[in-house]
C-alpha cells in the first residue's frame, strides 16, 4: 500500500494538534495532583470519552477485527456480555468507594481497606501489567506499519513513543484524557465510512448472512457461525471460538470483564479525574453508549471481510502470512482501507489506527505514573516530601514508563492473535482482583491478610492452570492434565480458577482473623457509607441512565442472537 | 481549563476542508472497491462535525463572559 501527499499531510495535523493540546495545558501543571490526577476538574463529557478511549488501543482495533473474521460476530460478547454489565457496575456500585474515599489509585483504596501488603502486591503487579500492555500495543503498531506500509519498525515505534511522551510530559493526565477523546473522535471518523463500505459492498447484513451461510469454514463448520452471537453457543466444538455458554458468560462476562473494568487504575483513573461525585458515576455509564456500538465499527469489517472473500479473489482476499501461508487476520483492517479508501480517506484511516495505538500507550503510562508515584515511590522510597517533589518524581516516571512501554515492545512477539496474550496477562493479574474488591466493598468482615493471601492464591492457580493445560499448542510446561479447543477457552478457565480460588481463600482467612473495627471502614464498604442521593433529570442519574443501556443491550443481544 | 471542543473542532474542520477539497478537485481518486466519491461525503461529514463543536464551544465562552 502507498500512501500519498495528502495522507501523509493528515499524519502531520493530527500529530500538530496532539502536540499543541499537551502544550496549552504545560501551564495547569503546578501540583503532582494536577499532573497526575487532573485535580479533580474534568467535565464528565470528556472523562467518559476518555473512559473508553483508554482501553481503545491499537491491539484493541486490530485485534477485534482479527477476531471478527476469524470468529464472527461472537467477538462482540467481548462487548455486550463482558464490557458492558461491568461497566455498569462499577458505576452505580463501585465508583461511590472509590470517588467517595478519596484515594488517588486504586492501590491506594486497597490500602485503605485492607492493608499495606495488599496495596503493594497490587501496585507492583499492575505497573508491570501496564508496561506489557503498553509494550503490546506498541509491537502491534510498529509491526503493522512495517508490513502495510514498509515503515521501519524502529522508527514507527520511537516515532510515536516519543510524541506520546512530550504531551503526556508537559499535560499530565489531563493532556492525556483531552488526546484520548480527541483519539477516539477520530478513530470512529477512520474506521466507520470503513464498515458502511464494506457492508455495503457485501450485500448489507443480509447479504453477509447469506454469503457466509453458503461458505464453509477451515475446521469444517458452516458459515452461519460467523453470523450468530449466542445460538452456537451450546457445545464448544460448534462454534470457532472454542468456547461453551458457561465458559463464556462466567469466565469473559464475570471474571475477565468485570476484572478488567472494575479494578483496573487505567480506566477507574479516568473517572476519578471527573468534577464530582455524580460525573465520577455517570462516566462509565455515558461511555457505554459508544462503547455497546463499537462492535459494528471494529467488528463488522472484519466479517465483512470474509464474506467479500467469498465473492472471488478479484474482490477480496484474506492476507496470508509470508512463512506460514495461513490467513493472517491482523492485516484484515488494513487490507480493507487499502480496498475501500482513496488517497485522503486513506490518510484519516490510518491516522486513526496510529491514534488508537497512541491512546492506548498514553493511558498505561499516565497510570503507571500515578501508581508508581504515590504507592510505591512515595510509600517507600522517599515519604512526606514537599509535594513539587512529587510533581518532578511524576515527569521523571513518565520518561521511565515510556522507555520501559519500548523495552516490552522488543518481548511482545510470540502470539499470533494479540487479543489471546492480553486476555492471559489479564488472567494473571485481574481475575483473582475481583474477587478481592467484591469482598472488600460489600463484606465488612474481609480483612487484610485473608485479601493478601486470596490474591497471591489466585495468581499461583491462574499460573499453574496455564501450566498444566495446553490449547494450541501453549501452556502445559508442567505435564498436560487438559487440552482445551482453543486458546481463548483455556484464558477464560484460568480466569474462573484465579476468581474461585481467590474468593474462596480471602473468605475462609477472613473468618479466621481479626476483623477491622467499623469505624475505619467507613466510607470504604457497602453499609457503613453514606451512598449519594441522585437529583436532578434522568439523564443526570446514574440508574436510569443504566437502564436504558441494559434495554438497548437486549435488543443488541436478541437482534444478532 | 482549556475547553476541548475547540481544538477537537478546528481538528475536524481542517481535516474536512482537505477531504472537502480532495473530493471537488480531485474526484477521480478513487479506491478499487468503492464507486462513492468516499473522501466528498466523509469530508462533508466531518466538516459539519467540526462547525458544531465550535459553535457549542462558542456558545459556552459566550454564556461565560
Amino acid at each position: 500500500m502507498k500512501l500519498a501527499p495528502v495522507d501523509y499531510t493528515i499524519l502531520a495535523v493530527y500529530f500538530a494538534f496532539v502536540l499543541g493540546i499537551g502544550w496549552m495545558l504545560r501551564k495547569k501543571m503546578s501540583t503532582s495532583g494536577d499532573f497526575l490526577l487532573s485535580g479533580r476538574s474534568v467535565p464528565v463529557w470528556i472523562t467518559s470519552l476518555a473512559f473508553i478511549a483508554a482501553n481503545l488501543g491499537a491491539q484493541e482495533l486490530v485485534g477485534m477485527s482479527a477476531s471478527g473474521a476469524k470468529y464472527g460476530i461472537m467477538t462482540a460478547h467481548f462487548y455486550w456480555i463482558g464490557a458492558i454489565p461491568a461497566i455498569l457496575f462499577v458505576g452505580i456500585f463501585m465508583m461511590p468507594f472509590y470517588y467517595g474515599s478519596k484515594a488517588r489509585s486504586v492501590p491506594e483504596y486497597l490500602k485503605m481497606r485492607y492493608d499495606e501488603k495488599t496495596r503493594t502486591y497490587n501496585a507492583f503487579s499492575f505497573a508491570v501489567m501496564t508496561i506489557f500492555s503498553s509494550g503490546i500495543s506498541m509491537y502491534a503498531l510498529g509491526k503493522l506499519l512495517q508490513l502495510v506500509l514498509g515503515w521501519d519498525f524502529n522508527m514507527s515505534i520511537l516515532v510515536s513513543a516519543a510524541i506520546v511522551l512530550v504531551y503526556t510530559f508537559l499535560g499530565g493526565l489531563t493532556s492525556a484524557i483531552y488526546n484520548e477523546v480527541l483519539q477516539f473522535l477520530l478513530i470512529v471518523a477512520g474506521f466507520s465510512p470503513l464498515a458502511i463500505l464494506a457492508v455495503a459492498k457485501a450485500g448489507g447484513w443480509h447479504g453477509i448472512q447469506a454469503r457466509l451461510g453458503a461458505t464453509t469454514l477451515a475446521g469444517g463448520m458452516s458459515g452461519k457461525v460467523m453470523t450468530h452471537a449466542w445460538t452456537y453457543m451450546g457445545s464448544p466444538h460448534s462454534n470457532p471460538m472454542g468456547v461453551e455458554l458457561f465458559g463464556m458468560v462466567a469466565g469473559l462476562g464475570f471474571v475477565l470483564s468485570f476484572g478488567y473494568w472494575c479494578t483496573n487504575f487505567l480506566v477507574i483513573q479516568r473517572a476519578m479525574a471527573a468534577d464530582s461525585m455524580n460525573s465520577a458515576r455517570r462516566t462509565p455509564l455515558i461511555g457505554a453508549f459508544p462503547k455497546m456500538f463499537l462492535p459494528f465499527i471494529v467488528i463488522v469489517p472484519g466479517i465483512a471481510a470474509v464474506a467479500l472473500a467469498s465473492m472471488g479473489p478479484s474482490v477480496y482476499s484474506i492476507p496470508l502470512d509470508a512463512t506460514t501461508h495461513l490467513p493472517n487476520y491482523n492485516l484484515v483492517i488494513t487490507t480493507l482501507m487499502a480496498r475501500f479508501y482513496p488517497a485522503g480517506m486513506l490518510g484519516v484511516g490510518l491516522t486513526g489506527l496510529v491514534a488508537s495505538f497512541m491512546s492506548g500507550m498514553a493511558g498505561n503510562v499516565t497510570a503507571f505514573n500515578t501508581v508508581w508515584t504515590y504507592d510505591i515511590y512515595q510509600t517507600y522510597i522517599r515519604p512526606n516530601a514537599p509535594d513539587r517533589h512529587y510533581l518532578n518524581v511524576g515527569r521523571a516516571t513518565t520518561v521511565v514508563g515510556v522507555l520501559l512501554s519500548i523495552g516490552a515492545a522488543y518481548v511482545a512477539t510470540k502470539y499470533d492473535n494479540i487479543m489471546d496474550l492480553l486476555q492471559l496477562v489479564f488472567g494473571f493479574v485481574n481475575a483473582p482482583l475481583f474477587a478481592t474488591f467484591l469482598l472488600g466493598m460489600f463484606w465488612k468482615r474481609g480483612t487484610g491478610h485473608a485479601a493478601f493471601s486470596g490474591l497471591v492464591t489466585g495468581t499461583v492457580a491462574a499460573s499453574l492452570t496455564w501450566c498444566l493445560t495446553v490449547a494450541e499448542g501453549k501452556g502445559g510446561i508442567l505435564g498436560t492434565v487438559y487440552t482445551f479447543p482453543s486458546a481463548m477457552a483455556q484464558s477464560f478457565w484460568i480466569a474462573l480458577m484465579a476468581f474461585t480460588s481467590c474468593f474462596l481463600v480471602t473468605l475462609v482467612v477472613s473468618l479466621a482473623t481479626k476483623p477491622r473495627p467499623a469505624k475505619d471502614l467507613e466510607g470504604l464498604v457497602y453499609g457503613l457509607t453514606k451512598i449519594p442521593q441522585d437529583r436532578g433529570s434522568w439523564y443526570q442519574r446514574p440508574a436510569p441512565l443504566a437502564v436504558i443501556i441494559i434495554a438497548i443491550l437486549l435488543v443488541l443481544n436478541i437482534w444478532f442472537a | 481549563m482549556l475547553d476541548l471542543r475547540v481544538p477537537s473542532g478546528w481538528f475536524f474542520t481542517v481535516l474536512g476542508l482537505i477531504l472537502l477539497g480532495m473530493g471537488l478537485f480531485a474526484p477521480e481518486t478513487r479506491a478499487a472497491l468503492s464507486d462513492a466519491n468516499v473522501n466528498l461525503y466523509s469530508g462533508l461529514a466531518m466538516l459539519v462535525f467540526g462547525l458544531f463543536m465550535l459553535l457549542m464551544a462558542w456558545r459556552a465562552s459566550r454564556r461565560a463572559a
